[in-house]
């Protein structure tokens, strides 16, 4: 086999060997790893494809019955495959994504047993009610802690320990996510750039997304009650979350939106072809969603 | 195919994804698997044990496990990380299983691996499934059979599932593959249907 070197027609090589002359010389090796490389030489036209067949491989030398050619083709597809999926999940965004995934189920759980345990604490003291309080999260666990209830103080102490742990990843996520993805973090900041990361599935998949699709990634239902119905169509998915568009003036919401979901798509794309923070490009997108959020033709 | 009391089954070894058992076979669940819910509502295209599949959007190999029990060898193609994941572990017990990580809408990446099969079935959600089928027919033989699955969600949720179906089908007739046949998967799964089409 020499590299480079164009294959012509009358010279076809299959995974299990090379034709020459009419004549086919097997490959040297069954071991898949070597079948592996010796395949990367191999470009395949669907135009004039025609489908290797077994017999092939036997009249060839390579194998001596079906059974074999089935087992040495088996093993050699899994070890590429296996090998393939060693290469995606060494992609360290796949990472980030699990631990923003994470971050969500936990806020969730944490949220629904202190709600639980809360109940549960009324009921022990009647004169206990939930108005009048602003018992979110922190202070919600404090109360628990102190009720009369040994299971319901274990209970908020194995929560107060989830928040903890919560905190941490938080900070973990950030700095991973500046890591990663370091435009995009600048932009929206970690958390939100690891949603959008995790929402289209990973950095190559989001670097190629237009920026309309940004836009209203993570508003599923409502952009196709849209199309289907007609209803207004969504003006933010994730990127709500960003202080820069909830916080914005309502009437001005779409227009924020648009602005920085164009300006995350070229974020992304920075990161996935170059991989550094670029200082400029920061400031000049910071200052177009800020003009976009109050500039002129207000 | 094997039919015990009116429920479709496999012969091979269980517990795969938690299926049922029957007297020593897998119950093969058509809420589940839209190849059985094919046979249940009259499919006769049917799996034979010398037969060669290509199986494009294999998914957690869940069907495949039982197109695996049924047929000679099968051809699985998948290119989502978390379903190759299972299908790994589902043709590391089942030696008849080939898996290819790949994209079926670009077949030239594993086209030298593939022989020619006596039966395509196809289950990808893309908005071009006709084109992807019309793809990897070079891997069919003359005379096998082509089973689509036509998710017309997949395709266009805007239109009516008949209309997306009809327009599938138009367009593998105007390269040469007549659908002989469109079965509709109600009541197991809603907005697909399947087309047979015979290659010659």
């Amino acid at each position: 086999m020499t590299p480079g070197k164009p294959r012509s027609l009358l010279m076809p090589s299959y995974w299990f060997g090379d034709v020459t002359g009419g004549k086919c010389t097997p490959a040297g090796s069954t071991d898949p790893e070597y079948l592996s490389r010796r395949l990367e030489g191999i470009r395949t036209e669907m135009e004039s494809f025609c489908p290797p067949a077994w017999e092939a491989a036997r009249d060839c030398g390579f194998v001596c019955s079906r059974g074999e050619y089935i087992r040495v083709l088996r093993e050699l597809c899994i070890f590429r495959a296996e090998k393939a999926l060693g290469l995606v999940a060494a992609r360290p965004e796949q990472e980030l994504i699990q631990m923003v995934h994470m971050r969500d189920q936990l806020d969730e759980a944490i949220n629904l047993v202190t709600g639980r345990a809360l109940e549960w604490h009324a009921a022990r003291s009647p004169e206990f009610s939930r108005k009048f309080h602003a018992l979110k999260g922190k202070r919600a666990l404090e109360i628990l802690l102190e009720t009369g209830s040994p299971r319901v103080r274990g209970i908020a102490t194995g929560m107060m320990h989830l928040s903890e742990i919560r905190a941490d990843l938080t900070r973990e996520i950030e700095q991973t996510a500046g890591e990663v993805i370091p435009n995009c973090t600048g932009l929206v900041g970690g958390i939100v750039a690891a949603r959008l990361l995790a929402a289209a599935g990973g950095l190559e998949a989001l670097a190629r997304l237009p920026a309309g699709t940004i836009q209203v990634l993570g508003a599923r239902t409502a952009l196709f009650a849209h199309i289907r119905s007609g209803s207004s169509p969504p003006k933010h998915g994730i990127i709500y979350q960003y202080r820069g568009v909830h916080g914005a003036q309502k009437g001005r919401r779409g227009k924020v939106s648009r602005t920085l979901a164009a300006k995350i798509a070229l974020a992304a794309r920075i990161d996935y072809f170059r991989g550094e923070r670029d200082e400029g490009f920061l400031d000049n997108a910071r200052a177009a969603v800020e003009r976009a959020a109050g500039g002129p033709g207000t | 195919m094997i039919w015990i009391d009116g429920v479709l089954v496999s012969r091979g070894e269980g517990g795969v994804y938690g299926e049922r058992m029957i007297r020593g076979h897998r119950v093969w669940d058509p809420c589940r698997s839209k190849l059985a819910a094919y046979y249940y509502l009259g499919g006769e295209v049917s799996l034979e044990p010398w037969m060669r599949v290509l199986y494009l959007g294999a998914a957690h190999g869940t069907t495949v496990s039982h197109v695996s029990d049924s047929a000679e060898v099968v051809y699985a193609v998948e290119n989502a990380y978390a379903p190759m994941r299972d299908l790994l572990a589902v043709a590391s017990r089942r030696k008849n299983i080939i898996p290819l990580f790949a994209d079926a809408a670009h077949p030239s990446s594993y086209a030298p691996l593939v022989e020619e099969v006596d039966l395509l079935f196809q289950d990808v959600a893309h908005p071009d499934q006709a084109g992807i089928a019309l793809m990897n027919l070079p891997f069919l033989r003359r005379g096998g059979t082509a089973l689509i699955v036509v998710k017309a969600r997949s395709i266009d949720v805007t239109q009516k599932p008949a209309d997306v179906v009809h327009e599938v089908s138009q367009k593998l007739a105007e390269s040469g593959l007549i659908s002989r046949r469109v079965i509709w998967l109600e009541p197991y799964h809603r907005d697909h249907a399947i087309l047979e089409c015979p290659k010659d």
